[in-house]
């Protein structure tokens, strides 16, 4: 792969990214601050063969993550079936009991979902979790692509390379998929989102409207755009980057400010196109992940292509002691936090917190899983000029319209500490663009 | 651009009016500043009472500072360029990127001439940005009303600043017919008493200035409700 | 079985005018078979538009917006319904049952519930009884060592503080009885409803067992009958908010209830 001059221009590059605001915004002591999110000119490179292989899997995974989504909140013969244990889904943080019989539009559920993967050493790929709540990160690729090209235009000559640009096009057929008839709005809950910058640029590529819960109105059983002459415009669909709880005050939680009454109402009866559906978070959860691989049979008749990283479930008294034999070659997760948080490895513990931590285990054996710690294969940054290896991951993004379509690239992220294997851009680290090859 | 909501017409009209006022008042500031250096220190006093802010400052030296880049003071050119961006940056799917990224080159100068060992003239960066905002405005939005929206602001907040200074007849005369061009092609609604009023108070001389800020200041009707919450 | 006239007024009245007002009004008693309504009028003022709504757990909902500025914002509903004199009704479909087994925000079980608990469950053929002698049981054991006392809890209180605090009302009887259930993985869910003679709304359970829901009133330890018409259920009493409101001014708001169910 001839990439040689694609690094002369990093700093400029770098420069244009500043330019254009490619931020994410974090809460230090309570003051909300913007940070540039570091890009390593490296790319992470998948041949043609192998990302056909990543796709394959990650359409089977998606579409059975919305097959089970759909038997949640309708028949649930999945736990009749003993498949999953209810009180996985009953008990977990993404269950919503208002979601009960409702269709989403086309029945479509998870429209747009962010898996995050790794890469074993070995070459293995592992998913490490599925986001199907309100994924962000795609938009950070797309616009250093657009930059890398201008930089080095030979490299993009020479290598045959997905152009990843088409991500806001795939977007906007999602959307319209789905529509109920009207205007397409990405509702944010305003700029002091940690990743308002991705909202604001997906309205601006897609040509859907940035809106807030405030210029948005639910009036004789449709949404609703006030426009400043004070005429309404019908929305059809909403993009919305705001989460289940505070979606509407009247049907989740009353005190949100940034929602909008009624719009799940209207949701309900098949008005407007919510997307991602509100309750999906059943199916992201950290304990259900564990039974992902049981649901692509249940639903699909079909072995999972792709693995999950192995996996205990301390709620089987089987795994309970796996764990408790291998406590310290594991990691182990609370289904219940997110981000990287709650997120503690065996090894690392010292006698105090390990027995500490056991108590809470036995206690709430639900709460937890413990996987193996995967010997990741580390992707090369620059850093003072010079390549270092360093732990990174893949989130790839499956979007949703009458079949699940795998974006030919993918957001990687990385650690910037050497010792770390924590890769979130809110623990401080960086982003690679992801390049699938196309010959 | 179809539709355009309240919140979104309001950003872009003090987006106008806050790139002109941190564009005016460093003009100003620079000119005000050069009799400042050597033949009167303390005229920093008359330019606060001109500008209408408190004169919370205690010596040449240290207006010129948090004057310019103190981010604690709302009425620093610091923290009207930092409103300026505020209102910018909710508005990216209206303006474009490209033009977004002038007020955000804009920011990243002023924080560059605070810490230089120049700072002054590194102001001239950040007007730089800011004068190639408009021409990108002018040549990139499509939208006519949101383009309108933004030159409004920033008409207003010139005539508000330059009656506040007491510029010539002349001056005023020329921002007030800009004005008028340009209000009808915003869509916004505003009070067509009050611009009457204005443009017969640009004519008579000598100027009131004290009825002309007060006048432009309350000619955009506003009406926003508060939401609360209940059971 | 008897018939039974009831009528039912909420009134919010505001300090301030409001205005922009959406509202959601969970105050429609439905047929099933245990309750025939017969006959049923509402009303609300101010003038709005309205829709109507089935919620996830089978509530009637009317939702709406009412724009213009008012001072007080009423619902009225009136009817007669025929009722069985029964506490049980057929528990339908079956899929919605398995929710009601876990604790909600308001019905988890701390220190005070478990101790409770176990006072109930001394018997030592306790792992035999059916899920709803298992209730009753801890319906008698509640009542025993709890207090009726209005103004010490409120609409947020949970079940475990309203038990710390020894007092409160039907809403905290019926929470601390669904929390202790739930500890023991019985399905049960909180009801709101009238129940014959004046005065405000009520608050029950009931618990699933075999397909059907049996209705318990823990605030006077017996089992429901042909006195009491049900208006809505769900997890706990959030679900089942009469009105929700999300409105602009307001200032201050007093709301008034009057519930008055008699023989036809």
């Amino acid at each position: 792969m001839e990439t040689g001059e694609l690094y002369r221009y990093s700093d400029m590059v770098n420069e244009l990214l500043a330019r254009y605001g490619v931020k994410f915004g974090i809460y230090k002591n309570n003051t909300f601050k913007e940070q540039l999110f570091p890009f390593d000119m490296i790319p992470r490179v998948i041949g043609k063969e192998e990302f056909a292989y990543l796709e394959r899997g990650l359409k089977q995974r998606v579409a059975a993550l919305n097959e089970f989504i759909k038997d949640i909140y309708s028949e649930k013969k999945i736990i009749r079936d003993g498949v999953v244990p209810e009180e996985f889904v009953y008990a977990g943080s993404g269950y919503l009991a208002q979601c009960e019989g409702v269709l989403p539009p086309k029945g479509v559920y998870s429209h747009i979902s962010g898996i995050d993967l790794v890469q074993g050493k070995d070459g293995t790929w592992y998913i490490l979790e599925d986001n199907l709540r309100i994924p962000s990160g795609a938009s950070y690729p797309m616009i250093a692509r657009d930059l890398c090209r201008k930089s080095s235009p030979a490299t993009f000559e020479k290598n045959h390379i997905e152009d990843n640009r088409n991500y806001a096009q795939l977007l906007r057929q999602t959307f319209d998929y789905v529509n109920t008839g009207g205007h397409t709005v990405i509702l944010t809950p305003g700029r002091y989102n940690a990743a308002y910058f991705e909202h604001s640029y997906l309205a601006e590529q897609t040509g859907a409207h940035l809106a807030t819960g405030s210029e948005l109105i639910v009036e004789d059983e449709h949404l609703y755009f006030i426009d400043y002459s004070g005429k309404k415009e019908k929305v059809g669909a909403v993009y919305r980057r705001i989460s289940d709880e505070y979606l509407d005050p009247m049907n989740f939680r009353p005190e949100s400010v940034i929602g909008i009454p009624h719009i799940y109402d209207i949701y309900r009866k098949g008005n407007v196109a919510l997307l991602n559906a509100p309750g999906n978070g059943v199916a992201d959860d950290k304990g259900i992940y564990y039974f992902v691989p049981k649901m692509i049979k249940y639903y699909l008749g079909e072995d999972a292509i792709l693995n999950n990283a192995p996996t205990y479930l301390p709620y089987y008294e089987e795994d309970m002691n796996y764990v408790l034999e291998h406590f310290d070659t594991l990691v182990l997760k609370d289904v219940a936090e997110a981000g990287g948080y709650g997120v503690v490895f065996g090894s690392k513990m010292t006698k105090e917190e390990k027995e500490k931590f056991l108590a809470l285990l036995k206690a709430e054996p639900r709460r937890f899983i413990a996987q193996e710690v995967i010997d990741f294969l580390d992707i090369d940054i620059y850093e003072s000029e010079q390549r270092v290896p360093r732990k990174a991951d893949l989130r790839a993004f499956v979007l949703m319209a009458d079949e699940p379509v795998v974006w030919k690239s993918g957001l990687t992220r990385f650690s910037r500490n050497p010792d770390s294997f924590i890769v979130n851009s809110s623990q401080g680290g960086g982003f690679k663009d992801t390049w699938v090859l196309s010959e | 651009m179809a539709i355009l909501s309240v919140e979104h017409s309001d950003q872009l009209f003090w987006l106008g009016r806050y790139s002109e006022r941190v564009y005016t008042t460093i003009r100003i500031f620079s000119k005000r500043f050069d009799s400042m250096i050597d033949l009167k220190p303390e005229e920093y006093e008359e330019y606060c009472r001109q500008q209408d802010i408190p004169n919370i400052y205690t010596s040449r030296d240290d207006f010129s500072n948090r004057y310019c880049f103190d981010e604690n003071d709302p009425n620093s050119i610091y923290s009207n360029l930092m409103r300026a961006y505020d209102n910018a940056i909710v508005l990216r799917e209206e303006i474009g990127s490209e033009t977004l990224a002038y007020i955000q080159l804009a920011v990243y100068a002023m924080n560059k001439a605070a810490v230089s060992d120049a700072p002054l003239i590194q102001l001239q960066r950040v007007m730089d940005n800011i004068v190639a905002f408009w021409g990108i405005v002018d040549d990139s939005i499509d939208d006519e009303k949101v383009r309108s929206i933004i030159k409004f602001g920033k008409r207003v907040e010139r005539i508000d600043i330059y009656a506040r200074i007491q510029m010539d007849t002349a001056e005023i005369e020329r921002e007030m017919r800009r004005l008028n061009l340009r209000i009808p092609r915003t869509g916004l609604c505003y009070d067509k008493v009050k611009l009457a009023h204005l443009n017969y108070l640009a004519q008579v001389s000598p100027l009131d200035y004290k009825t002309i800020v007060k006048e432009i200041e309350g000619l955009l009707l506003q009406d926003a409700l508060p939401m609360a919450s209940g059971m | 079985m008897r018939n039974l006239r009831f009528a039912y007024h909420m009134q919010l009245t505001f300090e301030l005018p409001a205005f922009h007002h959406h509202f959601t009004v969970r105050c429609e008693p439905a047929t099933d078979e245990r309750q025939h309504i017969l006959t049923e009028e509402i009303t609300i003022y101010p003038k709005h538009f309205d829709s109507r709504q089935v919620d996830s757990f089978g509530n009637h909902c009317i939702y709406g917006i009412a724009n213009d500025a008012h001072n007080y914002f009423a619902v009225d509903v009136s009817g007669e319904a025929k009722v069985e004199n029964t506490p049980r009704v057929p528990a339908l479909p079956s899929h919605r049952i398995g929710m009601f087994r876990y604790a909600s925000e308001l019905t988890k079980a701390g220190k005070k519930v478990t101790e409770l608990l176990e006072a109930a469950s001394f018997s030592s053929d306790w792992g035999m009884l059916s899920a709803v002698s298992k209730a009753t049981a801890c319906m008698n054991c509640l009542y025993d060592s709890y207090r009726y006392e209005p103004g010490v809890t409120g609409i947020d209180t949970t079940a475990e503080n309203a038990l710390e605090l020894g007092v409160g009302v039907c809403q905290d009887y019926a929470h601390i009885l669904l929390a202790l259930c739930r500890a023991e993985s019985i399905p049960c869910r909180y009801i709101v409803g009238m129940m014959m003679g004046e005065g405000a709304s009520h608050a029950w359970i009931e618990v699933y067992e075999d397909g059907f829901w049996t209705g318990l009133d823990p605030t006077h330890n017996r089992l429901i009958d042909d006195n009491y018409i049900k208006i809505s259920c769900g997890r706990d009493a959030k679900d089942c908010q009469i009105n929700q409101g999300v409105f602009a001014g307001g200032g201050k708001q007093k709301q008034e209830i009057r519930v008055s169910v008699r023989e036809a």
